[in-house]
């Protein structure tokens, strides 16, 4: 997909001190890195991504440098060095010797004397630059830039008094520690979602995005089961429809738009449009109706500012209609979704026109009725279509009340439909899961409300609202839970394995995941294991079978502690009784028992 | 063929018979059932085939054509008598076909065979009656339900980790994926989720698609015969052919290669014991002899035309999966000797939360799940004053005071607990805490992380340069185009330092000057 750096697009470029750098590569301009030095764009245009070029020393009288890749036996040479060192100790007695560079620098510390004897195949320095380089020293040789930076280290390293004190390791820690700061490297890697997600972090505001970290990020797009679902023949059944809240500037929607294959346009999907007169008069392609994002947004416009790396701009339809998501991102507000009514662009239909009073019209009017006439269909496609419902998923990243949210939501899944909601603390999603505790659950089957029975059909017992003591209907969520994950980043160098120092702190980022089922009508008696007074069951037809005897089943091992035809009779009200005290108690000591 | 679509990638409206679900009883207890019309393997039940759970049983003719997460009644069903026996009879013949008896080995089966047979065949499959109590959900499979239900075989990678993996790997619609160690198919069935971008042949069928849409496929391998046979039948029981091919190989042996042919593969995720002698394999070229190490099987043999299995023009990502530092040590310096960059390892730890509601107080008495302790100072002195009131009657007037036991009812009878639920609603009570749950997996497995780019030969380099000419600012032009005088200040500053600089420079030999060619003369 990345495999080459085409014209245009987002890059972004890694330098040595592992700042991240997003830049659009525009054929004919400069690129500036800053101190590192600037480039002409066309070095790296069709030129394959994740490798590492070196800024060339100018030639004199040009302003900017000239690249050379950086082969990867280059980039690894130290450590593969280092390794070779310590594999092959042919080092005398006492003498501890240590490559740190396979760009030819290579110390010698000898403990005895303390004497620090370099070799190097660049230079020699002889002992009178046993000196600390003054500032404006330093200045000047990086002004020479010579060796990409190279011998600037070189020369540091060897100025450095305190050199032999050093240990091997903390020789190394220097090494890198000046290379990040002088050498003149930068890698190009494609603005893709886990890249775009990292940049965010690191570079940008992280609050912009919720904090939500690359881990989280593909956990999210698991649980929610999100995946290309494009129907081979259309069925109409709409397959593979997930509904959206992203308040993370776009980023969600890329990453779930990633999983579904919509998110990189092909490159004949960005060929050059029609005159403008004509993309007036040309009619959209339809939505598409499966393989689709429905995405809810809070003001009138969505902010999916994000997306622009993937070349997709929302507030100008006409610059991307052949961008897949065009066609398979459905934005709609919270005002289009709960009261289309009140929305003027869905309740206002446009008066058709009849062609010969259009081609009367000045070419501006005629475009304005044309995008008129676009905007209203589009969202009374989409507000409609969202409406019938039967999603295969919910997606939530949003500063909002999940209650809130799924109150309105929730009707519009399909039973099996996972639901994902992402928050950067857990206080929400706690309030959320004690929405769906077993006692609250148990309590709503016993003695529904009233407002709740008063309603006939399932359709709007699905749509009841909530009252005080249940916000949210507790028997339509299934397997809810909130979990988290965060990785641990490791150095792996010969002799010095260990996790990294340090990293972001900030929000931890949890998940709420659960299933959306569809209740039996009428109640439904939990069975329950019941310790207790299992031994007091006797037999009513005396042939019964030691309980918690395995049976198999399709293959899988279970458990089948009660049997049904003997125990029937009696495990009525007693298993009841049970499940009920074991559904209060299972909060505590995990007794197995069904939640019903 | 394409007409069996997968339940994972297309689960439709409704549950459908020979296709898989899964019945879910509790958290953390779900049975993966391909749902049959009729009992094919013959257990006996008047029903048809039969799920039985600890929550019931439940005939599949009650589970086909429901919408998906339907409640669904337990039914009563006669496991006691048919169901046992029959799995009974069962057992005693493997148990004598086991028996080495050679001649009346044969008709014994077959009379086995018969007897097992005839019931049946006469037997009418009998309606279903709902039973009074149990009940489970019938969920539609998805790589995550289907990982904490699936058979193990071996170690699963848990969702955690495919979802990180997946994601870091660049695992797409259309991605060529290759999966060595395929174990469990935990990882398999994600992959294929992730992967997938249609069924072979159904390119273009979409209507409005008319451009061809490259076809994502997992290639997976694993070594242990047992286990490829059953994943092999996984797949097809799930409708995945065409999207998972497995092959029964060593990969460290036998490489990467299908059929011959190269996978073509973008991404790559080996959960393999030694995965550094799987690594020469995946090279876009001929690996050299020192990167093998003393593998012997490494394709360093140059009879043969060495075939890349990955595709030419994508970078390859790669993850291996690891459970010890040593596996990791050893994979990372093998992939630095073979040109892999941007190398990273990380270890992932998961956490799922346990949240419920902490009531703390005396005041209730016995009560179930509550903690006995004064739940404030105003409580604990409350008790206190009450304590020594009792104490102070019995000293001065010897009174005892009645014990009021009687009263007390037992708080944890159904009757009591209702009542605390609907009147009192005990469920808003107490302080809502989270905790860690009770178990938690610290370690799965290391991840190693890498890149291998396209390789670029200096003739594609010549031509990229061809296509886009680089015209170089040079200093004078500049000078021309914003000729502040400020600048041209500076810049006449600048030129006079360099100037400076290269007069010393000629000097101190050893540092070179700013001018690249001198330089190459010093070194050569």
């Amino acid at each position: 997909m990345h495999s080459l750096v085409h014209p245009n697009v987002w890059v972004c470029l890694r330098l040595p001190s592992d700042s991240l750098k997003i830049i659009q590569v525009v054929p004919n301009t400069i690129v500036s890195l800053g101190k590192y030095g600037s480039f002409p764009a066309n070095l790296i245009i069709e030129r394959p991504y994740n490798l590492t070029y070196e800024l060339l020393d100018r030639k004199p009288g040009h302003k900017d440098s000239e690249l050379r890749i950086v082969p990867a036996a280059e980039l690894h040479a130290d450590t593969i060095a280092e390794e070779e060192a310590a594999k092959n100790p042919n080092g005398t007695e006492g003498e501890d010797k240590i490559t740190i560079g396979g760009d030819g620098v290579e110390f010698q510390l000898v403990g005895e004397n303390g004497e620090v004897i370099m070799r190097s195949n660049r230079e020699t320095i002889d002992d009178s630059a046993r000196q600390t380089l003054t500032m404006e020293e330093i200045e000047e040789l990086k002004r020479e830039g010579t060796g990409a930076g190279k011998d600037l280290i070189a020369k540091l390293m060897a100025s450095h008094l305190g050199l032999d004190q050093k240990t091997a390791f903390s020789l190394a820690k220097y090494k890198l520690l000046k290379t990040k700061k002088y050498l003149r490297r930068f890698t190009i890697l494609p603005v893709d979602v886990p890249m775009l997600t990292t940049w965010m972090m690191e570079e940008k505001d992280a609050s912009k995005i919720l904090e939500l970290r690359e881990e989280m990020l593909a956990l999210i797009g698991s649980w929610s089961n999100v995946h290309f679902s494009e129907m081979p023949i259309d069925t109409g059944t709409g397959d593979g429809r997930w509904l959206v809240v992203d308040e993370t500037g776009g980023l969600l929607a890329a990453a779930l738009a990633e999983r579904m294959g919509i998110l990189y346009p092909s490159p004949s999907d960005l060929s050059p449009q029609n005159s403008e007169e004509e993309s007036y008069r040309h009619a959209e392609p339809p939505l598409a109706t499966s393989n689709t994002i429905t995405l809810i947004h809070n003001n009138t416009q969505p902010n999916l500012s994000l997306l622009k790396y993937f070349s997709y701009d929302p507030t100008a339809t006409s610059t991307s209609p052949t961008h897949p998501l065009s066609t398979h991102l459905h934005p709609l507000s919270w005002l289009q979704l709960l009261h289309p009514e009140n929305d003027t662009v869905y309740s206002t239909p446009i008066e058709p026109v009849s062609p010969e009073t259009l081609q009367s019209y000045k070419s501006g009017k005629r475009g304005t009725y044309y995008r008129k006439l676009r905007r209203h269909n589009r969202i009374k496609t989409i507000v409609d279509s969202t409406l019938a419902g039967g999603f295969s998923g919910l997606v939530i990243a949003s500063h909002m009340d999940p209650v809130s949210i799924l109150r309105h939501t929730i009707p519009l899944l399909r039973g099996g439909a996972q639901i994902a909601i992402y928050s950067p603390t857990i206080e929400p999603l706690v309030t959320l899961s004690d929405i769906y505790s077993t006692s609250r659950r148990t309590a709503f089957i016993q003695s529904p409300p009233l407002s709740f029975l008063s309603l006939q059909t399932p359709e709007e017992r699905s749509q009841w609202q909530g009252d005080d003591d249940f916000p949210l209907n507790p028997t339509l969520l299934l397997n809810t839970s909130v979990q988290s994950a965060r990785i641990r980043e490791w150095q792996v160098l010969p002799g010095r394995t260990h996790p990294v120092m340090t990293a972001k702190g900030g929000a931890e980022g949890y998940l709420f995941t659960a299933t959306r089922v569809l209740p039996a009508e009428g109640k439904v008696e939990a069975r329950g294991k019941f310790a207790r007074k299992k031994t007091e069951v006797k037999s009513a037809n005396g042939n019964r079978e030691p309980a918690n005897k395995k049976m198999k089943v399709d293959g899988a091992v279970v458990e089948g502690d009660v049997d049904p035809m003997t125990a029937a009779a009696l495990e009525t009200v007693e298993t009841q009784n049970a499940a009920f005290e074991n559904a209060v108690k299972e909060d505590g000591s995990g007794v197995e028992v069904q939640m019903s | 063929m394409a007409s069996k679509t997968s339940p994972f990638l297309f689960s439709g409206p409704v549950s459908s018979a020979d296709k898989l679900s899964i019945v879910h009883l509790k958290r953390d207890l779900q049975i993966p059932t391909i749902l049959k019309e009729h009992d094919e393997d013959d257990e006996g039940y008047t029903e048809g085939k039969v799920v039985n759970t600890r929550f019931g049983s439940f005939p599949h003719t009650t589970l086909i054509g429901l919408p998906w997460g339907s409640q669904v009644r337990a039914s009563k069903v006669d496991t006691g008598s048919r169901g046992r026996r029959v799995k009974g009879q069962d057992k005693k013949r493997k148990r004598e076909e086991s028996v080495p008896e050679g001649p009346n080995k044969t008709p014994k089966l077959e009379d086995d065979e018969a007897d097992a047979s005839t019931p049946t065949t006469t037997k009418e499959e009998s309606e279903v009656v709902a039973a009074s109590s149990g009940f489970i959900h019938l969920l539609p499979p998805t790589p995550e339900n289907w990982t904490s239900s699936l058979p193990h075989r071996t170690q699963v990678v848990y969702t955690p980790d495919y979802s990180y993996i997946l994601h870091r790997i660049r695992a797409r619609p259309g991605t060529q994926i290759i999966e060595a160690g395929a174990g469990s198919g935990s990882f398999t069935h994600a992959s294929a989720r992730a992967a997938f971008s249609g069924y072979p042949g159904s390119e273009g069928t979409n209507g409005s698609a008319t451009k061809k849409r490259k076809l994502g496929k997992v290639w997976s391998f694993e070594f242990h015969e047992q286990r490829h046979e059953k994943l092999q039948k996984e797949i097809q029981d799930h409708g995945l052919e065409g999207i998972v091919q497995i092959t029964h190989r060593d990969v460290c042996e036998g490489g990467f290669l299908v059929d011959g042919q190269s996978p073509g593969a973008e991404s790559i995720f080996l959960d393999l014991p030694a995965p550094w002698l799987a690594l020469p394999h995946l090279s876009r070229s001929r690996p050299p002899k020192s990167a093998c190490g003393s593998n012997p099987a490494s394709p360093t043999d140059d009879t043969t035309p060495f075939i890349s299995p990955l595709n030419p023009t994508t970078p390859v990502h790669i993850c291996t999966f690891s459970p010890c530092i040593e596996q990791v040590q050893r994979t990372i310096s093998v992939l630095r000797k073979l040109g892999w960059v941007d190398i990273q390892m990380v270890e992932l730890s998961q956490k799922r939360f346990e949240i419920r509601r902490e009531r703390i107080g005396i005041a209730n008495g016995t009560e179930r799940g509550l903690q006995l302790t004064p739940a404030s100072v105003d409580e604990a002195l409350a008790r206190l004053m009450e304590v020594e009131g009792t104490f102070k009657a019995f000293h001065e007037n010897g009174e005892k005071v009645e014990s009021n036991k009687k009263d007390k009812v037992n708080p944890n009878n159904r009757e009591k607990i209702m009542e605390s639920l609907v009147e009192r609603k005990v469920y808003k009570e107490g302080r809502l805490v989270h905790r860690t749950e009770p178990e938690v997996k610290t370690h799965t497995s290391y991840l190693v992380f890498a890149i291998l780019p396209i390789e670029w030969s200096e003739e594609d380099e010549r031509k990229a340069r061809e296509k886009w000419e680089v015209e170089m600012r040079v200093e004078d032009e500049v000078k021309v185009e914003d000729g502040g005088e400020v600048k041209m200040n500076k810049k006449a500053r600048k030129k006079a330092a360099a100037e400076a600089r290269k007069a010393a420079a000629a000097g101190v030999k050893a540092e070179g000057g700013d001018d690249p060619t001198e330089v190459k003369v010093e070194e050569t």
